[in-house]
């Protein structure tokens, strides 16, 4: 399998510099300085803009949403208190829950023509094929850069390749339990329960691995 | 159901950060969260393992437009009238209060000693409804208020709750002066059950003379912001009227 060049930062600390960079400019939003938010918009815009677009592939509504989040962060950042979480998180965490929230059943039908490069032909292929991302990384790749880091890394390889790719799938792009099973052709509880112990594992072996940094 | 950190409760937590849980059970788990402290906790814990694997994500620049549009609807320009600074906009600028002025009674039958050649300012700093967190019961900011007076002269400041506002053990309030533009500044920590003087040194020189305008408290880590800059809520303010 392909690794990412050794170039790549390691995303975990880049993640909580990034974060730190932005703390102190969302606390001024808080307070009301424009100014601060404009540079704040600057430097996280490309970023949830990209989380929204893998789950929201039209990109008209992905603009909308885009715009919904940013004012929903300038009424809320003066209640972010940065003990409890870290700013990227929580900017990411309101950009993915609004593009979540704006998947409708249906919706998939109607979108075809705007995200997807001339296709009017597979609108009864399963909707689900255009709803992973047709171009760019696959979630599976995504997965791979980011587990660049140790911990993650380790965790990751302690699960199967269908958990891998069920969490893959779902977090990265969106898809429910369901669409994931049409996806990868298999029952519905058998998704689940890959899903399911996936983020079990993830999380017993993070934990493990955090008590493993704090004893050493 | 109880919501303590019970393993179902935690993987209904992942399954909601990671974007599995879906239509009406996710609404659901939404309206669950303001009212269980354990559950929020659960969720942060996820997200924080979760969130930084969106990092891998090539960043994609949004057209000019977008933010064109963010701002035209956050602040409309407006139409012949000045705008306002942008501390006006901190909720509570409706005029004092009947409780404010009584406090402003209150600190003027306090203030027993020698009356100063000029009188003293008070600045009552109302609850600005911000959600202070774990950090104290949702409702006990609303109602509270500090006074803050100071000398004349602005050479001296003193800062007095109300009514006792108590915090959790690891967080403290911390009283910033906020000028017309830039920056608010740090006048120190200051308690919430008893009256804190602001030493001379700390207080800007311009306090009355305009390098003020506002005066606001916010919830802090021990010790005070890390950064120089408000980094909890902003649970008190009150403008300074010369």
């Amino acid at each position: 399998m392909n690794r990412p060049s050794e170039n790549v930062a390691r995303p975990q600390t880049e993640w909580s510099a990034r974060s730190r960079e932005l703390g102190e400019l969302l606390a001024r939003s808080g307070m009301g300085d424009r100014a601060a938010f404009a540079r704040l918009y600057e430097l996280s815009s490309g970023h949830l803009f990209a989380v929204v677009l893998r789950i929201q592939r039209d990109r008209t509504l992905a603009e909308d949403l885009l715009q919904e989040v940013y004012i929903a962060v300038w009424k809320a950042a003066g209640n972010f208190d940065a003990a409890r979480s870290q700013p990227l998180t929580w900017l990411t965490h309101i950009a993915r829950n609004r593009a979540i929230d704006s998947l409708r059943r249906a919706q998939t039908q109607p979108q075809l023509q705007t995200s997807h490069l001339g296709s009017a032909e597979s609108d009864d292929e399963g909707d689900v094929t255009d709803r992973v991302a047709a171009d760019g990384p696959g979630p599976l790749d995504l997965l791979d850069r980011a587990c660049d880091a140790r911990e993650l890394e380790t965790c990751m390889e302690r699960l199967s390749p269908p958990q891998r790719q069920s969490v893959a799938l779902a977090f990265f792009d969106g898809l429910s339990h369901a669409e994931v099973a049409e996806h990868l052709r298999e029952p519905l509880g058998t998704v689940k329960s890959w899903v399911r112990r996936a983020l079990q594992t993830l999380k017993t072996c993070l934990e493990r691995g955090a008590l493993r940094d704090q004893a050493s | 159901m109880d919501y303590a950190r019970t393993p179902l409760a935690d993987m209904l937590a992942a399954q909601y950060v990671a974007g599995t849980l879906r239509g009406g059970a996710r609404r659901r788990f939404e309206s669950l969260l303001p009212a269980h402290p354990a559950l929020r906790r659960s969720v942060a814990d996820w997200q924080a393992r979760l969130l930084p694997l969106t990092g891998s994500l090539e960043p994609v620049a949004p057209p000019t437009t977008v933010w064109r549009r963010i701002e035209a609807r956050l602040w409309p320009a407006p139409a012949a009238t000045p705008a306002l600074p942008w501390w006006q906009r901190l909720a509570l600028w409706r005029g004092l209060s009947g409780a404010a002025l009584a406090a402003f009674a209150a600190v003027l039958v306090w203030q027993a000693q020698p009356q100063p050649v000029l009188p003293p300012v008070v600045v009552v700093l109302q609850g600005t409804g911000a959600d202070p967190g774990t950090a104290a019961p949702a409702g006990a900011m609303q109602q509270a208020l500090f006074v803050a007076s100071v000398s004349g002269d602005g050479a001296a400041l003193t800062a007095r709750p109300l009514a006792p506002v108590a915090l959790s053990a690891d967080r403290v309030f911390e009283l910033w002066s906020v000028p017309p533009e830039g920056n608010p500044r740090s006048l120190g920590l200051i308690s919430g059950s008893q009256p804190t003087v602001v030493r001379r040194d700390r207080l800007p020189q311009t306090l009355l003379k305009g390098g003020t305008a506002a005066l606001a408290v916010s919830i802090e880590p021990p010790g005070g912001s890390p950064t120089g800059v408000p980094t909890g809520p902003v649970v008190f303010a009150g403008k300074l009227q010369l």
